[in-house]
């Protein structure tokens, strides 16, 4: 066995004329948090169905821990999958499906498990059928975190889950971690993939645009800020990582800032900075600003 | 400061659409529109054929005289329907496909309303829907006039083929009416088992039991004189009291529209007082885990089977109870009255003088249910890969062989457990009507039908893997397809070859003599051959989700 949890290889897939995936190329070591970022339609889903084999490449091979996607009695037993949008059997209780899924899965934690539906405050003896999105996300969250699987594939596991159950979700993904379980992660919220991820990777239009450690993708994290002043103007002209500075209204000025904000802020303080507000741009601006709006496919 | 006034808004039209129930009725018509054209096609294609064999089946004396016999005996009348006026064209096609129409639209018509209704709720669909102008109860109404209009052309197409035989006019319209009144009865009823509970199985499956449960009442009132009102209660029977061709009446159909209206008012009742993705009686609340049957792909796949086999077994089995306490009093009237009994065999009822000969041509059709069932089962298969409950199952460390393998082993066992029910109550109902039919017989007239049952699992499984989405349609074509042609075949006097296609061309009338182990062969290498590349194609394509 190889310490590759994940592995692409030119992997290709095609619909028709419409190529979801070209030629990714990717490698996640074992043990790795990785987080998986991309705009709807970039692919991302469509590469985690060919590394489950759910689906079949067009061209190129994916593999899980060295063993091909398509052989799944195998290479299943190395992993746990929460897919994007959950679907659960409508007559099962919550309990009954995680019974099926620990007894079919590659061999579970129970008192961990016991302990997980406790931290997501799952009901378990209500039918699937009357479960909201969220809920329905838990079981499945609750039945991967709870194997011992080597790999833990989460496609888009907090899209339905109050911000009290994503912060349950990062400790349960900081435990798999600690544990040695790889986790590879895919998101929208890049809040959530800092927290929790060592490195990323950008998808977009069925490309992978970029792989780099969380430290290199917070310099891509421009914040916005806003001041109002009572002194002089200050000059943020040569201030690194400032830039866009233009004059939002009497005394008041708007730039953006990258990196470390010491520098921005010793510029400022001979201002008298009477207000500041800083706002956390969206991953989409950043996506937008960083790679520009070129056509997607 | 002052108070600018505010230029004119542009005049960019903005207005919503004046007509958004219009888009509700499309919506509904893009669901239904396939199995819709063709319904209405075989309602108007296997009347015109029918209606054309009059001349030549009359044309034989000996058929003649053989069909009017077989047609006062009790237990013909039970199982057919009342064959009155088979003295013209119109009477004998009413009688020969009218209750097999009646039961093929009714069918339909619920399975097509819980799927666009229920179905579409439970998928979480209507939220999104709903959440726009038009109400629940305009979404339902539009809906089910959508699978009503689909009944309405069937019966138009109907009476336009008796029409244009030139059968008696007042006789082809009441027929026509009756058949699509009979379908919008049954649009009715689903539409309003949809409102009362909050799943499409429980909401199917109580429709389905209302018009089995119909059809048997009819069958009682034939068969049993004493029990003849229960025609007024059944769809079915109205439909028989309307008599086409012969009595030509118009009140019972006029009963069943207004019935017809009644539930639908009940439904829509019910639609607005109830919220969405619920139902009237509502979901369970929670229960203790019954863990019995998870533990494994094969287990899970039983207990899914589990359920909608008692259904089947119940409905199967009630009509060949019935069956088996009917048998006793036709071989008795033939046999008190031998010259009939050689018109019989003449008219092509051959061997019906006997308990055994009389099974063994029941026995035949046993396989439409059957196979029907094993069709339905593996359609629910792709159902649940399509709307992502096998997912998470397809993403434990099971493989495609091992998923698909355990759904056709158990849909195979559960076949066969629906086809020795049928024989053990056939044989149950013989025994307590006092006749002689031995169990053994019984089940060698039974398990003679699950070659063809075989090869409609196989059909199934390759639909599958090759053609998901048509799976119940392919897995249809040996049982039902099979059937149909047979039938067609022999009242069009086509071609011998066109005969030999239907797997019911080779089945041997057990117990009347032995099985004909070549033909079973042929069938089982075929299920296999099918099943077979049916398996091959599921592991190579991607999963439906």
């Amino acid at each position: 066995m190889t310490d590759l949890a994940l592995c692409a290889v030119d992997l290709t897939k095609r619909y028709g004329r419409l190529t979801a995936l070209d030629t990714l190329n990717l490698d996640v070591p074992a043990g790795e948090v990785f987080g998986f970022l991309g705009p709807n339609g970039a692919g991302k889903s469509t590469t985690i169905r060919l590394f489950l084999g759910l689906a079949r490449p067009t061209a190129g091979r994916a593999e899980v821990f060295g063993i091909g996607a398509a052989d799944v009695g195998h290479a299943h037993r190395q992993l746990a999958y929460v897919p994007a949008d959950v679907a659960l059997w409508p007559n099962l209780t919550g309990a009954e499906i995680l019974h099926l899924q620990a007894r079919t899965g590659p061999g579970i934690d129970v008192a961990y498990r016991d302990d997980l539906v406790e931290r997501f405050a799952l009901d378990p003896s209500k039918p699937a059928r009357t479960y909201s999105t969220g809920n329905r996300q838990k079981v499945a969250l609750i039945a991967a975190f709870a194997t011992r699987a080597r790999l833990l594939v989460l496609d888009e596991p907090t899209s339905g889950l109050d911000p009290l159950m994503e912060r349950e979700f990062r400790t349960a993904v900081r435990h798999a971690r600690d544990r040695g379980q790889t986790v590879f992660l895919s998101s929208h919220q890049l809040a959530e993939v800092e927290a929790v991820c060592d490195r990323v990777g950008i998808l977009r239009a069925g490309r992978l645009a970029e792989v780099s450690t969380i430290g290199e993708l917070r310099a891509l994290h421009r914040s916005e800020v806003t001041i109002s002043y009572t002194g002089a103007a200050p000059d943020l002209s040569s201030i690194p990582g400032v830039e866009a500075v233009q004059p939002a209204g009497d005394r008041r000025l708007r730039f953006t800032l990258a990196g470390e904000p010491g520098p921005a802020l010793r510029a400022l303080a001979a201002a008298e900075v009477a207000a500041l507000t800083v706002r956390e741009p969206s991953l989409e601006e950043i996506f937008l600003d960083y790679y520009g709006t070129e056509e997607v496919r | 400061m002052s108070v600018g006034a505010l230029a004119a808004a542009p005049q960019t039209e903005l207005l919503p659409d004046p007509a958004p129930g219009r888009a509700v009725t499309w919506l509904a018509i893009r669901q239904i529109r396939r199995g819709g054209l063709i319904v209405a096609g075989l309602g108007g294609g296997m009347t015109a054929l029918v209606v054309a064999t009059y001349a030549q089946v009359m044309a034989d004396p000996a058929a003649a005289g053989g069909l009017q016999a077989l047609a006062g005996n009790p237990a013909i009348r039970t199982l057919f329907g009342a064959p009155v006026g088979l003295d013209t064209a119109g009477g004998f096609t009413v009688w020969r496909v009218g209750t097999v129409m009646a039961v093929l639209l009714g069918v339909w018509s619920i399975l097509a309303v819980t799927r666009i209704t229920r179905g579409e709720e439970d998928a979480g669909r209507w939220d999104l829907l709903l959440s726009g102008r038009p109400a629940m109860r305009t979404v339902l109404i539009r809906h089910m006039a959508a699978v009503m209009t689909v009944a309405a052309a069937t019966g138009a197409a109907i009476a336009a083929a008796l029409l244009a035989a030139g059968t008696e006019p007042a006789g082809a319209l009441l027929h026509g009416a009756g058949t699509g009144l009979l379908g919008m009865f049954f649009v009715a009823v689903a539409g309003s088992t949809a409102q009362i509970f909050p799943a499409r199985p429980a909401a199917t499956g109580s429709a389905v039991a209302v018009l089995a449960v119909g059809l048997l009442a009819r069958m009682i009132g034939d068969g049993v004189a004493a029990l003849g009102w229960l025609h007024w209660l059944s769809p079915f029977g109205l439909l028989a009291l309307s008599g086409p061709y012969v009595h030509n009446r118009f009140l019972p159909l006029v009963l069943l529209a207004a019935v017809t209206g009644l539930i639908t008012v009940a439904a829509l009742v019910a639609a607005g007082r109830r919220d969405v993705q619920g139902g009237l009686i509502p979901a369970a609340a929670g229960r203790p885990p019954r863990t019995r049957l998870l533990a494994s792909v094969e287990t899970f796949a039983i207990r899914r089977t589990l359920r909608p086999l008692t259904g089947w077994m119940l409905g199967v089995g009630a009509y060949y109870l019935l069956i088996g306490l009917t048998a006793v009093s036709i071989t008795d009237f033939l046999n008190d009255n031998p010259a009939l009994a050689g018109e019989a065999a003449q008219a092509g009822f051959d061997g019906l003088g006997s308990i055994a000969g009389f099974a063994a041509t029941l026995f035949a059709i046993l396989a439409l249910p059957a196979g029907g069932f094993t069709a339905v089962r593996m359609s629910a298969f792709t159902g649940a890969e399509t709307d992502r409950r096998l997912t998470l199952l397809a993403s434990q460390p099971v493989t495609r062989l091992r998923l698909i393998a355990a759904e056709t082993a158990v849909t195979a066992a559960a076949a066969a457990v629906l086809v020795t029910g049928a024989g053990l109550l056939t044989w149950a109902g013989v025994t307590a009507a006092g006749g002689e039919f031995g169990v053994a017989a019984a089940l060698r007239g039974v398990w003679n039908v699950l070659p063809i049952v075989l090869l409609s699992l196989g059909a199934a499984v390759f639909g599958v893997g090759w053609a998901p989405r048509w799976t119940g349609l392919i897995g249809s074509l040996p049982g039902v397809g099979g059937f149909l042609l047979l039938v067609l075949a022999e009242s069009v006097a086509a071609p011998g070859w066109v005969h030999d296609v239907s797997p019911f061309a080779h089945l041997a009338p057990v117990p009347l003599t032995g099985p004909d182990p070549a033909a079973s062969a042929a069938m089982l290498a075929a299920a296999v051959v099918l099943a077979v590349a049916g398996v091959g194609g599921y592991r190579r394509r991607d999963l439906r989700s």
